[in-house]
């Protein structure tokens, strides 16, 4: 997300929170795994600003947030508007903890935009894939975190 | 008499599950906002005792919609609820006069504990 964080180190303290947050938000455990979501899938993304210049999407099987809004909602059946207001409701929280962890680390108080959904894989314009992490929710559902840095930043070699 | 609960929230998702931790409990959602301009325009009409006012939000955010409502309306007790959770939110917070802040995810202990202590001024 920053020079100042070295990559290794966000990898891991961008894991552990996406674990935490999922198994205290929806009480869904995820591990690490290695297959990407399949066809059917909807991604969730936000931009960070205030010292942090590159965003955060989480692409997971509609399966996978389907359960995530029954357990957010308490309710065994969900609507598709259902589903795409807890997956949004549910990266807040996640890039919220993103952020209280990278001001610990930085003493910068990042913001992040509000959280736009969309049904299959999104990319965002300008944006590059940094690096992924994968993960498996049981049941034959996957999701993956995905670091995006400006293209800009990619043709220097990622500093700022 | 139940104490009547304002939630502002862009997520439908909060509005529901406050309402249902507050089931059986002292507090009711009396009414629901979906933006800081609507909470503004409607807090004189539903005078709650006490909001939960999310921070992050397209338009004003929580912040600058609680400041706004303490300008106009100072006796109003504001519990800021977000996952921000970090000393330059809780201070930024605090300088406006929020009545306590909530960390997302939160459960029933905690949102009931922030509640009383907002409208038992601690």
């Amino acid at each position: 997300m920053d020079k100042a964080i070295p990559e290794k180190k966000l990898r891991e303290g961008l894991d552990r929170i996406v674990r935490e947050v999922t198994e205290a938000s929806a009480g869904i455990e995820l591990i690490r795994g290695e297959t990407p979501p399949g066809e059917h899938m909807c991604t969730v993304h936000v931009g960070f600003c205030r010292g942090f210049h590159s965003s955060l999407s989480i692409r997971a099987d509609t399966a996978l947030f389907t359960r995530l809004a029954q357990s957010m909602l308490k309710e065994e059946q969900v609507t598709a508007q259902d589903l795409e207001d807890a997956a949004k409701e549910y990266f807040n929280v996640l890039c919220g903890h993103i952020a209280a962890e990278l001001y610990r680390s930085t003493r910068v108080a990042a913001r992040f935009s509000v959280p736009t959904f969309h049904w299959g894989r999104y990319c965002p314009e300008d944006y590059t894939e940094q690096f992924v992490i994968c993960y498996s929710g049981g049941r034959n559902e996957a999701a993956e975190l995905v670091h995006h840095i400006p293209v800009s930043r990619e043709k220097d070699g990622g500093a700022e | 008499m139940a104490k009547r609960v304002m939630v502002v929230d862009d997520s439908r998702v909060q509005e529901v599950q406050v309402r249902k931790l507050l089931e059986g409990t002292d507090y009711e959602v009396a009414h629901y906002c979906r933006s800081g301009e609507d909470a503004l325009a409607v807090y004189d009409v539903v005078k709650p005792d006490v909001v939960t006012m999310d921070i992050i939000m397209p338009g004003m955010d929580g912040l600058e919609t609680a400041q706004a409502i303490l300008e106009e309306y100072p006796e109003a007790k504001i519990v800021m609820v977000s996952s921000l959770a970090y000393d330059d939110t809780f201070d930024e917070a605090k300088a406006i006069g929020a009545k306590g802040f909530i960390d997302k995810p939160f459960d029933k202990e905690k949102l009931l504990a922030a509640l009383d202590a907002a409208l038992a001024g601690d």
